[in-house]
């Protein structure tokens, strides 16, 4: 077994001066522009005890996003409520084994994703470092975006109690939840999974696999771009939005992982701000983080603070 | 409507596979820098398959004088399109070729066709003749055959890599020496997909659930698919990849599958951990491709 990572590795991310004011310009852009929630049935993917709906909605620079939209079909008047962040490869997963277990669940697919690539579509590889030298263009500032106003989605509907809304995913769905609960003061618990867009030019020195691999590439091909790429990422890195999170979070990383350095995670959750904060490091673990043995930590963290109940492991 | 004959099944795939040779390959391949390293150049390849529809692959070759041994990434069950699987060291480039390709529908050959995630696999299943899987299955094998075509490749020793097709393509057509499969798609499908929920299987169900008078079409054209008729026609080493013990695929579930295959045959059951499953197959492919130094192509929190 490989030796496990230092718990106290020194990440390089340093959070922008003007960080704060340049995201509070972001949301001030995307406030400005009307949701347009649009819920259509899906009866292909309804069974007896869930809902399926495909959602779309607008967020900023007008781009239309969609996602998958699960209810249980037997539920109380108002129900917690979970938004599943996605991967970077993977496609948005219909969140049905969420609902099955008492809540509404939002699956997004941000800009770029199947079903949300017709304005913007960057391609894999290829989303990472898409007008990595500007962070007013980059990618991530849309994709960003789009997942916070999934919160926006969740709370136009009648069903969603919104004093119980929670974010989870794994690797970038784990970047995304740090962001997300760090930017959206609604969300009330998160669990964050080998979380990625987390150090990244930490990262491209840890490993050299795919997808972090793209900086390199990039890089190798335009080393003299290093500084305004460095500049812009330190905007987007999950370490620099980790001071903002003040509701419960938990993070389990794998020591094994070989997509998303575990020294990352641990600087990362160094860097949270919540008080309620614990991580779960898995020896033996890679890029799973654990997922056969964390998925009881994770149902039973969102009992506690979204349904109500202590689940007894 | 009764269970199709094994020659039934046979028949159609030659016809599958003699509708795909009527058309020439016309491969371009053009280099993309943005991806080449000093160990290897990568390339991104165009080429033909049934239709006629246009395919699109990526093609790495290690710097350095060959040939190499090859790994044949077959057509994913997503819609991105990887160079070398996410979590792979590139430096795996550095020791073999490597081809990855995307099937009809997936990212850069998603024209005119673009499929969707879930929702490809139930995709014409209610008939043999226009399933998508029987063209799926056709790229694939176009795949393997222009990979052997390039002189860079040693061909005794050629990997296909990927899920149940993987072990399809092995079977239809010659040159594949080692596989690594992780079936999740057709074996015992229409067996096994009322005992899931998740995703790919439950399409399955979405599918019967929606269209219940369809059953015994869906039925017959699982059959056609089902990995243990393509079994006796693998020669080829082979390294089953199962689920975890309990799971629907697990090792005691694909027992029949591995007792059909030819060749000789390894089943590796999942620990659960994506480091100790990963760091298996990497060993295995290594191992039957003779590279001794496998440490150094490994992720670097996989080295010991």
């Amino acid at each position: 077994m490989p030796k496990a990572p230092a718990d106290s590795y020194q990440s390089k991310v340093k959070k922008p001066d003007d960080f704060d004011a340049f995201w509070d310009g972001v949301m001030g852009q995307a406030s400005a522009v009307a949701l347009e929630p649009e819920m259509v049935p899906d009866p292909l993917r309804t069974a007896e005890d869930v809902e399926t709906f495909q959602i779309f909605y607008t967020s900023i620079d007008h781009v239309r996003v969609a996602a998958w939209y699960c209810r249980p079909t037997r539920r109380a008047q108002r129900a917690p409520a979970i938004m599943l962040l996605p991967g970077y490869q993977m496609d948005p997963p219909i969140p049905k084994e969420w609902a099955r277990k008492g809540y509404a669940a939002l699956s997004v697919a941000p800009r770029g994703k199947l079903r949300s690539n017709r304005q913007f579509n960057p391609g894999y590889p290829n989303l990472l470092t898409h007008n990595v030298v500007d962070r007013h263009t980059y990618a991530y500032r849309g994709f960003y975006v789009d997942t916070w106003r999934g919160i926006d989605f969740l709370l136009s509907r009648p069903e969603v109690d919104p004093a119980r809304i929670g974010v989870t995913g794994s690797s970038q769905g784990g970047g995304l939840t740090v962001t997300t609960a760090a930017m959206r003061p609604e969300v009330r618990a998160a669990s964050a999974g080998a979380p990625y867009l987390c150090g990244f030019m930490d990262a491209v020195e840890l490993t050299h696999t795919y997808p972090y691999e793209e900086i390199n590439d990039y890089l190798r091909l335009h080393p003299e771009r290093r500084a305004e790429v460095e500049e812009t990422l330190a905007y987007f890195d999950g370490i620099s939005f980790a001071d903002r999170i003040t509701c419960p979070i938990i993070v389990n990383i794998g020591l094994q992982d070989n997509v998303c350095p575990p020294e990352t995670g641990y600087a990362l959750f160094e860097r949270i701000g919540a008080a309620d904060k614990r991580l779960y490091p898995y020896d033996g673990h890679g890029h799973d983080a654990g997922r056969s043995r964390h998925t009881a930590v994770v149902d039973a963290f969102f009992a506690r603070h979204l349904l109500g109940r202590e689940v007894s492991r | 409507m009764s269970e199709p004959t094994p020659a039934a099944v046979r028949d159609y795939w030659q016809e599958t596979l003699a509708a795909l040779a009527r058309y020439p390959a016309r491969p371009e391949i053009e280099p993309l820098p943005l991806r080449s390293t000093l160990f290897a150049q990568l390339f991104g390849v165009r080429l033909t398959s049934l239709g006629p529809y246009r395919l699109f692959g990526y093609l790495s070759i290690p710097a350095g004088d060959g040939p190499f041994p090859a790994i044949y990434y077959a057509p994913k069950y997503q819609s991105v399109l990887e160079i070398i699987p996410q979590g792979t060291a590139n430096l795996q480039r550095s020791r073999y070729v490597t081809f990855s390709l995307a099937g009809r529908g997936q990212r850069n050959a998603d024209a005119p066709y673009a499929a969707m995630f879930p929702g490809l696999l139930t995709d014409g299943i209610d008939s043999v003749a226009s399933y998508v899987f029987r063209s799926i299955v056709a790229d694939s094998v176009r795949g393997l055959e222009f990979l052997l075509t390039r002189p860079e490749v040693y061909p005794a020793r050629v990997v296909v890599a990927g899920n149940d097709l993987a072990l399809m393509t092995a079977a239809s057509t010659p040159g594949a020496t080692h596989v690594v499969a992780t079936p999740a798609l057709f074996y015992k499908t229409a067996a096994l997909a009322p005992k899931s929920q998740a995703y790919p299987l439950e399409e399955i169900n979405d599918y019967l659930r929606a269209h219940p008078s369809r059953a015994e079409f869906v039925r017959r054209t699982l059959a056609h698919c089902d990995l243990l008729g393509f079994a006796p026609r693998v020669t080829a080493a082979t390294l089953l990849m199962a689920g975890a013990p309990g799971s629907v695929l697990d090792g005691a579930a694909l027992q029949p599958l591995a007792a059909a295959l030819r060749g000789p045959v390894t089943v590796y059951e999942s620990q659960q951990s994506l480091y100790k499953d990963g760091l298996y197959a990497e060993r295995w492919m290594a191992t039957q491709c003779g590279i001794a130094d496998v440490q150094s192509i490994l992720p670097q929190h996989w080295r010991d």
